[in-house]
């Protein structure tokens, strides 16, 4: 088991460190220089925006040498640090992020969770009606194949637009402000609905497909069989089926994870939620080197821990890789 | 004993996203917690705006150009106002300010209060200016060209120059310095007071007709609340009839155009294409007619002047002589802006533009003009490809560049290219985003680029600077993106002429104006296209009686930019009235 971690961490650690550093990179290597942009959107009077430009430069390190601003970045990156934000010039991106990340995890975390659930519970069961699979499985195919940006759109279009029925953007009303009180809890979840939505049918179409294949195949295994010509009850072949069917979908849901990210990255821009998706739209229109890293680093932090979390869950689920370990043991 | 297991295991899952549910919302709801607002707002006693704010509300620093919405203007005021329409300084925080010698006498005006209920005095006007000297000021240019120290006695504050004082940029600095207070400011840092957020919301301590509210950071909306005893109520009778003034941060002009015509926001200051269409009923204009709305700026043509063609005047003037401008106007912007004079002064500024001058020099749409043109200057096409080509027998194909998204603009360079087809010149319409775009347009790398950066304010000089400064450094980062030098130091020289004119000398002033416009319409170092406006549609549901051409008193900035409260923007405020 320790073995099994470590070997897991090190692994984990190691990707850290390579997607951290191109994380560093990327930005640097677009076109543009952030300072020119910022000072342009000031729109100081004349002389002083020469001045401002050295100053700026200055200011973010940016006039440092390559090697040093990369130091420099692991610096701050270990001391909790991830530097001023070009684009909002005064703000640190982590406040920028922590500012952002509630409103991203209320559509995430439910989406994706539930979307598993969900199209697993619903995929099991086509499986084994053939109404159900008739039904279910030509929508759940239309559902995963469509781009997330797609079916926003539509929903949005349908729902907010012509039917008027949720409100188009934003996450809550004009009328009211973030607070604790039920006037900014029911603003808060009719504008949520629609952006989790479109993050919840398109997975779930995806799982619901993967988990009827699975269901068959294991159906037509020979365990399933063997069990059946025992007499044992179909309820019982089921589960058995269901349990064995499960473990690719885990494997399945930590791959997923960084597709359902993206996904939400640009629902948000849709629905104008005010996000880390919308953040980091703003911070690449204004090669904020600062925010980009830092939002790039939120999300390769998420998806590793969710795989390493998944990775753990396997552990408890799939007895065959507690076998393995104690194996090795 | 398995589904007992699987039970629970779902029920932990539910309980999982329920607590996620839960801390978001937590978190998302501490940050406005505090204000004493209702918890919604009554729509009837609140005025909602957009059109301003595209990032986050994170610059509560008046002195940093790119405040969030209202910093100045309803919590910060300043010690004039400028109107646009009526080209006259509006004495606000100041009741008077003359020219004494070289020096600037401002009188204070008596009675103003801090929301904090301290009084305004002189101290506080000196300290603000006096910022201007620290380092990454967006206000140091006065400290550097005259002006040598500030002083106060009793409720006069002067302002002594060295030097003939920059008139012009003087009177600019009048109506766009904020007043801030010293009893707080004095505790900031300098990097606080020059390009810090002071984001500390108990300390908004302004002058203004509001205070501060909520809102900050990613939230939607700022809010502010009136204030019960604004100065100007007493002195002036002004009184704003909204109890509540928000701002919605904009994600995307379509998102914005669904909340305007749903009747959520009251005033847009978007642009919204096709709004033409939407004119009428409660949608009102400045305009009853095209063009709609006010000018703001003007869209120029900027050349590369250091490469050829485009070095070559006369190649720039059938450049010119090639696009059809009407076309644009019509077909792009469905007449919601105007073709702009071809000295390119904005119409407020008709005063100082010489009129025979431009109907006599100015470039007009020619194709025919436009070839012989070319022709006469060695421009063939020599190989019939339907395009002349450079005089050393090259093609020409030149690169014209909008920021990409800008999707007026990005309409505007294919008429653009379209239209100079038919002179046989190639364009090829290209949109970088707005940072590579910068880049191409500051290092002198570009061709041909629109750009629209300076605005409607007190004085052409602005615009003059704009298309001559000198000298031309590596980065041109805010004014003579063509590197124009042709014309040597003639025009430059004027501009600085312009400058120490006062405005009052309106005869000394209209020649030197004459002079540099003659340098314009000739060597056309940029190619005024026409004039953006001053986006504003009002939704009259709620609110009416915003600015038009033609109500009583109505003619008024209606836009919530910056600089534009402090323009007439505030009285545009005042004047609503409750639509019953």
């Amino acid at each position: 088991m320790t073995r099994y971690l470590a070997r897991k961490i090190t692994i984990y650690l190691l990707t850290f460190y390579v997607a951290v550093t191109i994380d560093w990179a990327i930005p640097r290597l677009m076109p543009g220089d952030p300072v020119d942009g910022l000072i342009a959107r000031l729109h100081a009077d004349s002389t002083a925006s020469q001045e401002l430009h050295g100053f700026f430069t200055e200011s973010f390190e940016l006039d440092q040498p390559l090697w040093k601003q990369y130091l420099n970045f692991w610096w701050g990156l270990l001391h909790g640090d991830l530097g001023p934000s070009i684009a909002y010039v005064g703000s640190s991106v982590s406040e920028l992020i922590w500012a952002a990340l509630p409103y991203t995890l209320a559509l995430l975390i439910p989406a994706i969770v539930l979307s598993y659930l969900a199209g697993n519970r619903v995929g099991a069961m086509a499986a084994r009606r053939k109404v159900l699979d008739n039904t279910v499985l030509p929508v759940a195919y239309v559902l995963t194949a469509t781009p997330y940006v797609f079916l926003a759109l539509l929903l949005a279009y349908f729902v907010a637009f012509q039917w008027e029925l949720l409100p188009v953007s934003g996450a809550y009303d004009f009328s009211v402000q973030p607070a604790w009180n039920a006037e900014f809890a029911r603003s808060f979840l009719s504008h949520w609905i629609l952006p989790f939505l479109s993050l919840f049918l398109v997975s779930f179409g995806g799982w619901a497909i993967g988990m009827r294949n699975l269901i068959i195949y294991e159906l037509e295994a020979d365990y399933a069989n063997y069990l059946q010509a025992l007499g044992a009850p179909n309820r019982l072949v089921r589960k058995y089926a269901y349990s064995n069917a499960v473990l690719p979908q885990m494997t399945g849901l930590a791959l997923a994870l960084g597709v359902i990210v993206g996904g939400a990255l640009v629902t948000e821009i849709v629905y104008g939620y005010p996000g880390v998706g919308s953040l980091l739209l703003t911070a690449i229109q204004n090669r904020d080197y600062f925010l980009l890293q830092g939002i790039f680093l939120f999300i390769i932090i998420g998806v590793l821990v969710a795989n390493f979390v998944v990775d753990l869950l396997y552990v408890v689920v799939d007895p065959r890789t507690r076998t393995g370990l104690q194996g090795q043991q | 004993m398995a589904t007992r297991r699987k039970r629970r295991a779902v029920g932990a899952v539910a309980l999982v996203v329920a607590l996620t549910t839960v801390a978001s919302l937590l978190a998302v709801g501490g940050a406005g917690a505090g204000s004493q607002s209702p918890f919604a707002l009554p729509r009837a006693e609140t005025l909602y705006v957009s059109g301003k704010q595209w990032g986050p509300y994170t610059n509560f620093n008046p002195l940093r150009p790119d405040y969030n919405t209202g910093t100045v203007g309803l919590v910060y005021e300043t010690l004039f106002r400028y109107d646009p329409l009526k080209d006259k300084f509006i004495p606000w925080l100041a009741t008077d300010g003359k020219w004494v010698g070289k020096t600037f006498k401002v009188t204070l005006r008596k009675g103003v209060a801090w929301n904090d209920g301290k009084p305004l005095t002189a101290a506080d006007v000196k300290f603000t200016f006096q910022t201007g000297k620290l380092a990454g000021s967006q206000y140091s240019t006065m400290w550097k060209t005259g002006l040598s120290s500030v002083t106060t006695k009793g409720n006069v504050v002067s302002f002594n120059f060295s030097g003939t004082p920059n008139y012009q940029e003087w009177d600019f600095n009048l109506y766009s310095i904020p007043i801030v207070p010293r009893h707080i400011w004095s505790q900031y840092s300098a990097t606080e007071i020059t390009t810090g957020n002071t984001d500390d919301t108990s300390k908004q301590v302004g002058t203004g007709p509001f205070t501060y509210a909520a809102g900050a950071g990613g939230s939607q909306t700022l809010q502010y609340n009136r204030r019960s005893n604004w100065w100007a109520t007493k002195a002036l009778g002004e009184r704003m009839p909204m109890k509540y003034f928000v701002d919605i941060h904009n994600t995307s002009n379509v998102a914005s155009l669904q909340n305007f015509l749903q009747s959520k926001i009251d005033l847009s200051n978007n642009f919204f294409p096709g709004i033409d269409k939407q004119i009428g009923g409660k949608i009102v204009t400045y305009y009853k007619k095209a063009p709609y709305m006010l000018a703001a700026n003007t869209a120029w043509l900027v050349p590369n002047t250091t490469k050829a063609p485009l070095s070559d005047r006369a190649f720039r003037r059938a450049l010119a002589m090639s696009i059809n401008i009407d076309r644009i106007v019509t077909a792009d912007y469905g007449n919601i802006v105007s073709k702009a004079n071809p000295t390119g002064l904005l119409p407020t500024w008709s005063k100082w533009i010489d009129k025979p001058q431009a109907a006599k020099l100015g470039f007009k749409y020619n194709v025919a003009g436009a070839k012989a043109l070319l022709a006469a200057n060695g421009y063939k096409d020599s190989d019939n490809d339907g395009y002349v080509e450079n005089k050393n027998g090259s093609d020409i194909n030149l690169r014209i560049i909008v920021p990409n998204g800008w999707s007026d603009w990005m309409t505007a360079i294919q008429i653009i290219a379209d239209s100079t087809k038919a002179a046989g010149i190639k364009l090829t319409p290209a949109y970088p985003d707005f940072n590579g775009l910068v880049d191409e347009r500051n290092s002198g790398k570009f061709d041909l680029v629109i750009n629209n950066e300076k605005q409607i304010g007190n004085t052409p000089y602005t615009y003059y600077d704009y298309l001559f400064h000198l000298p031309i450094a590596d980065s041109q980062t805010f004014a003579n993106f063509s590197r124009f030098t042709q014309a040597g130091a003639a025009p430059w020289a004027l501009t600085l002429k312009v400058n120490k004119l006062k405005s009052s000398n309106v005869v000394a002033a209209k020649k030197v104006h004459s002079q540099i416009q003659k340098y314009i319409l000739e060597y056309l170092p940029a190619i005024p296209l026409w004039y953006n406006g001053m986006w504003a549609q009002y939704n009259t549901s709620v609110w009416t009686n915003f600015p038009t051409a033609t109500g009583k008193g109505l003619q008024n900035t209606p836009s919530t930019w910056n600089g534009y409260l402090n323009m007439t923007g505030v009285d545009a405020l005042a004047n609503l009235k409750r639509n019953n």
